[in-house]
């Protein structure tokens, strides 16, 4: 569970949330909807303490993101824009691995979880490839196992489809679409919502900061029009 | 170019921290000593590691070919001198030893170079150097090594750009700044995106130690290691 | 689960974006090593490296600069080939250019100490332009002070045969170098991460 309680965040004097208020239960598919510059990105970003709230407080699990900040990033697994410079080894296993070593965890344990990890994104025994060598949307799936070895309960995703081509941007949606059928709830941040709103629960879409609507994707549908994003 | 090559030698299954210890050990035996009866064990010994890590000779003398040639010409430098009688041969050949003595320790680096790879030199360094400066430098080492490619293509592109805009034409200082430049801001965004994910990953400074054990097999590499150390000071 | 999380010891937000920084600037570092011009009658090249380790103490601070060419040091010892004509290993920093190596790291601290003087950062675009040409200056004499030094002591040449085989042909090279890394600084395109 992510609770946003009237947050507000100003970057350099400009606010960019304004007071956001917003829900988002485990297990469920949410699209964050918006224009370039709309907050989306801020928004993420306080899910895991990345960046704190100037007023408001973000809850995960019911409890506020800056009191356990390694609570809110285990079980927030995040993942970013441009996927290859988010990895710190040269192979894909030691990169999955990255995450529970941090939290200290039995070597035995991260072997588990790397092993669930790669199977969840269809990556099962190229453990010992380079990351360098592999396609962009090969890239996205390891960044995505990457936050999963972690076991969160939500996965936070940023636009993750920049860059990627048509048969690449599918193969990450499929990954997606089975991990929220196996009860991981998901948060996906993107202006390109094509076979997107077919997989979510909910869209959210913000403007200048503010949520200005939050509805099942076929009602959504009608009123994303004016919000300038791209609508299939 | 020279670098990590799977393979199932001997020096492949060592500990990577024995093979730290044996060119550490190698290294401050030849530094001690440039004698011809010390260069001749030490050329043995030589041979035998890259025999064992089957360091293929030919690509690796050729890896090295500018290194090789600066050891050859130094000893003539040393030998020319001021005056007469111009050369000083005696001179040339304490130069030409100790040349010879970099080139072997070079040598035997590269048997550590090809049978060792990046996962096994952060191992050896976290399990080695304590507490943060360990994690600081095995967690840097394994970036450095993921984002050297990476890089490399950054600098590509911006020389292949700056030449297609006939910035050949200019200056030298101008061209240096500008790729120092675009290279850097490129390098410090791509920097900045890293330290996120390394924050949402929950980057620690105390995390599972990478899995290393020493084997039967690391223990006369490690004795030798030792006796070369103290022949360094004999 | 909760037994591991209590003992997770999470590095600072401000070290994190400086370590990373560090890092990346080590592999630049690495990358510029083939952007060289060797030298027929000289046992160094001309590489871009140099200008890069002037930057790193002089973005990167006294702290964090020296930290970033220990990375560079210890991945090429590690078998990264960014050393200059892309080689490799820990030969390469105990042979006869390693003590240019040396020199490297500590000129990047001298740098930074000379023009940060502190670990709070200043913005190197807004220091007098003589605090910046002493700190280059005195980081060349280090980098090649180390260099020479070491090579001389190692091939058994004397001081005069050093000068001229490790020092002398770079000095054109140096002062373009010193000019580029000043241009560079007060462009004011590259600020330093200030906590």
């Amino acid at each position: 569970m992510i609770e946003f309680r009237s947050v507000s965040y100003a970057f350099e004097d400009v606010p960019v949330l304004d007071e956001l208020s917003l829900s988002i239960g485990d297990g469920e598919f949410v699209v964050l909807a918006g224009a370039n510059g709309s907050g989306k990105t801020t928004l993420l970003r306080h899910c895991n303490g990345l960046l704190s709230p100037d007023e408001g407080t973000v809850l995960v699990d019911e409890r506020p993101v800056e009191d356990d900040l390694v609570a809110a990033r285990s079980s927030i697994g995040m993942v970013f824009q441009h996927p290859r410079d988010q990895f710190v080894a040269a192979t894909i296993d030691a990169d999955v691995a990255f995450g529970p070593e941090n939290l200290g965890l039995e070597r035995a344990e991260i072997d588990r979880r790397v092993d669930a990890a790669l199977e969840a994104v269809n990556m099962t025994g190229r453990g010992d490839e380079r990351i360098d060598s592999l396609s962009g949307g090969e890239q996205a799936r390891v960044a995505i196992a990457g936050a999963l070895a972690m076991k969160p309960t939500h996965l936070v995703l940023d636009e993750p489809f920049t860059g990627l081509d048509e048969p690449a941007r599918r193969s990450v949606l499929s990954r997606l679409e089975s991990l929220s059928a196996r009860g991981t709830g998901v948060l996906l941040a993107t202006h390109d919502l094509r076979d997107v709103l077919a997989l979510a629960d909910r869209v959210v879409a913000m403007r200048d900061g503010r949520v200005v609507l939050d509805d099942a994707p076929d009602r959504a549908l009608e009123e994303l029009g004016g919000l300038e994003v791209r609508v299939p | 170019m020279l670098s990590y090559e799977p393979d199932d030698t001997v020096v492949h299954r060592l500990d990577p921290r024995s093979k730290l210890a044996f060119q550490i050990g190698f290294a401050a035996a030849a530094l001690a000593h440039a004698t011809p009866r010390a260069l001749i064990a030490l050329t043995g010994l030589c041979a035998v590691v890259l025999a064992a890590a089957r360091v293929p000779i030919r690509e690796t003398l050729y890896a090295y070919r500018l290194a090789v040639a600066v050891l050859a010409f130094v000893p003539l430098v040393a030998a020319v001198t001021f005056g007469p009688p111009w050369i000083d041969v005696d001179d040339g050949i304490v130069s030409a030893r100790a040349s010879y003595r970099v080139f072997l320790i070079l040598l035997v680096s590269a048997a550590y170079v090809r049978s060792t790879p990046v996962r096994h030199s952060r191992a050896a360094i976290q399990r080695t150097v304590p507490g943060k400066p360990g994690q600081i430098l095995g967690v840097g080492v394994a970036l450095v090594f993921r984002f050297f490619p990476v890089l490399q293509a950054d600098l590509r592109t911006i020389r292949e750009a700056m030449a297609a805009r006939l910035g050949d034409e200019r200056g030298p200082v101008e061209r240096a700044s500008t790729i120092a430049i675009l290279g850097l801001t490129r390098t410090f965004e791509r920097a900045d995106r890293l330290a996120l994910a390394l924050q949402a990953r929950c980057f620690a400074w105390n995390p599972t130690m990478p899995p290393l054990t020493f084997s039967r097999s690391d223990v006369p590499v490690l004795g030798l290691s030792g006796a070369l150390v103290l022949a360094a000071f004999l | 689960m909760d037994t591991h999380r209590e003992s997770v010891e999470v590095v600072d937000d401000a070290v994190v974006r400086s370590f990373a920084r560090a890092a990346l600037l080590a592999a630049l570092i690495g990358a510029a090593a083939p952007v060289s011009i060797p030298l027929p009658f000289s046992p160094v090249p001309i590489t871009l490296q140099v200008l890069f380790v002037f930057l790193a103490g002089l973005v990167l601070g006294p702290v964090w600069g020296p930290i970033s060419i220990l990375l560079y040091i210890t991945a090429g010892a590690a078998g990264l080939p960014i050393f200059a004509e892309m080689r490799g290993g820990i030969g390469v920093l105990v042979g006869h250019t390693g003590g240019y190596l040396w020199g490297y790291l500590i000129a990047a601290g001298l740098i930074g100490l000379l023009v940060h003087r502190g670990t709070d950062l200043r913005d190197p675009a807004e220091e007098p332009l003589p605090v910046v040409v002493v700190a280059l200056v005195a980081g060349t004499i280090v980098i090649y002070g180390l260099g020479a030094g070491y090579m001389a002591w190692l091939l058994e040449l004397d001081a005069w045969e050093a000068f001229l085989a490790g020092v002398a042909p770079f000095i054109p090279g140096e002062l373009l170098k010193m000019a580029a890394a000043i241009a560079i600084v007060k462009s004011g395109r590259i600020a330093p991460i200030q906590s």
